[in-house]
């Protein structure tokens, strides 16, 4: 059983990363603009989910398969940093400021309404 | 000793596969067998091309497929039978020839051809590590070049290529010693032809290649409108345009960086590709030449755009040009008499010159 879910790690956390990809790629190639909104919309719809998977209270393997493998792999917080740097490199102050302010703030706002969610459903 | 030459340049996507290999391989693997005596693989850090796929460093994404440049200079015969070679290699993207001359080996005082008199582009190649008296080479070039009041160089830095016929591929740990750097500087013919017995007594194994311009802006003033060419020459062949667009990383519009800002706008206008490519060191005007520090936050380095289309599509895209760099920049123009865009299995285009010449 245990091998089963460790494989189930495996796929589903490079769905997820792929998810991402696809995701990320639609909307900044969309909006042709210089603000990372796609990792921004990745992150804050991840938090929606993660805050969502642990307010449904799922055993052990479900809140692993959900959670770490497939959210853990969707989100990035690596791309973000990354991108935020780039922000600073091409000198876009209010840009670099909106990116580190807005995925916190909305953030932890997210994942609290995902928490809300699921524990009414 | 000056050369006639052709320059054959082709623009695609880093992740562009020739069957098992990918297409910048195979093709510098081909100059690397037919001893091209100078050849540059260069890493674009944004653009779009006939798909109009955004792609840039700036988000991890979009940065997957990042534009690639190759350039390769030789004698005419040489070029036309490499492009033999090159039909068997399985492209994408866009393909260019142009005329440039090159010099060689020992240069003395020379008397530039007339059509190189009124303005001038002059690209000098060295090695990444090539020294001049312990000063790295590229910065000793652009030493001289402000110096001797050329208005701007930009170095970039080749990652593959052929040097006096060697192919030197950049490996990730190692000296890359020899691996090539062109040094792209704009000037009068005069003050170049001055400057080039010069340059000729600083390097060893000195390689410079001439191309003809026109100076459309200079640090942000209107200088004159790219020269209307015809759609197709006498012969009926297409005729396509270039114009060059130098700035810096530092030079701003809107809030954005100019290079950024114009590839943006060029992709919302529908313009069929530009490619900026950012350059290691350099300078504009009176800064002296810099490169970036290693404690910065905003970079530093000289950036080149280039954007390659149809006459009529150039003389729109140049007034977004225009309107981007009021403040800072040097814009040239250029005739590209042989032009190719290969997708997929369409090919449009012919890599055949155009003999059409504009007038001064």
């Amino acid at each position: 059983m245990t091998l089963l879910v460790w494989v189930g790690v495996v796929l589903i956390g490079g769905g997820g990363s792929v998810l991402r990809f696809l995701v990320d790629g639609a909307i900044a190639s969309r909006t042709g603009r210089s603000f990372p909104y796609g990792t921004l919309v990745v992150n804050l719809s991840g938090a929606v989910l993660l805050g969502l998977v642990t307010g449904l209270v799922l055993n052990r393997d479900g809140a692993l398969l959900a959670g770490t493998a497939a959210v853990g792999s969707y989100t990035t917080f690596s791309t973000w940093m990354f991108e935020t740097q780039r922000l600073a490199e091409d000198r876009q102050v209010p840009g670099l400021a909106a990116n580190v302010v807005v995925s916190l703030v909305a953030g932890v706002v997210a994942a609290a309404l995902g928490k809300m969610i699921g524990s009414y459903l | 000793m000056i050369e006639d030459c052709l320059k054959l340049t082709s623009y695609f996507g880093e992740r562009n596969r020739n069957g098992r290999t990918f297409l910048a391989d195979s093709q510098l693997d081909l100059f690397g067998r037919r001893e091209i005596p100078i050849s540059v693989l260069l890493r674009g850090a944004e653009g779009f091309g006939l798909k109009h796929h955004l792609r840039t460093d700036r988000l991890l994404t979009l940065s997957e497929d990042l534009p690639i440049v190759s350039v390769a200079v030789d004698t005419r015969a040489r070029i036309e039978a490499l492009l033999d070679d090159l039909r068997s290699i399985e492209h994408r993207g866009l393909v260019t020839l142009e005329r440039a001359r090159m010099l060689r080996g020992d240069i003395g005082p020379l008397q530039l051809p007339d059509d190189l008199h009124e303005a001038t582009k002059m690209t000098v190649y060295v090695g990444r590590q090539e020294r001049v008296y312990r000063v790295p080479a590229f910065a000793a070039v652009c030493d001289l070049l402000h110096r001797r009041g050329i208005a701007g160089a930009t170095v970039l830095l080749g990652v593959d290529g052929t040097a006096h016929g060697q192919r030197t591929r950049a490996r990730f740990i190692g000296r890359n010693a020899d691996v090539p750097m062109m040094i792209i500087a704009v000037g009068s013919g005069e003050r170049i032809a001055r400057v080039l017995p010069e340059l000729g007594g600083l390097l060893r194994r000195p390689l410079v290649t001439l191309e003809r311009v026109q100076v459309c802006k200079q640090e942000g003033e209107l200088v004159d409108r790219p020269h209307p060419l015809p759609a197709v020459d006498g012969t009926g062949m297409a005729v396509w345009q270039k114009l060059m667009v130098y700035t810096s990383e530092r030079a701003l519009h809107d809030g954005q960086p100019v290079h950024r800002a114009l590839v943006r706008r060029l992709r919302s206008s529908g313009a069929r590709g530009a490619t900026a490519l950012r350059g290691m060191w350099g300078f504009h005007g009176e800064t002296p030449p810099h490169g970036d520090r290693l404690l910065q936050l905003g970079r530093r380095v000289p950036v080149v755009t280039i954007i390659i289309d149809t006459p009529d599509r150039i003389a729109a895209s140049f007034d977004i040009v225009d309107e981007l760099t009021t403040e800072h920049g040097v814009v040239t123009s250029e005739m590209v008499p042989a032009t190719a865009m290969i997708a997929g299995d369409n090919r449009d285009g012919d890599l055949r010159l155009a003999p059409h010449r504009p007038a001064r």
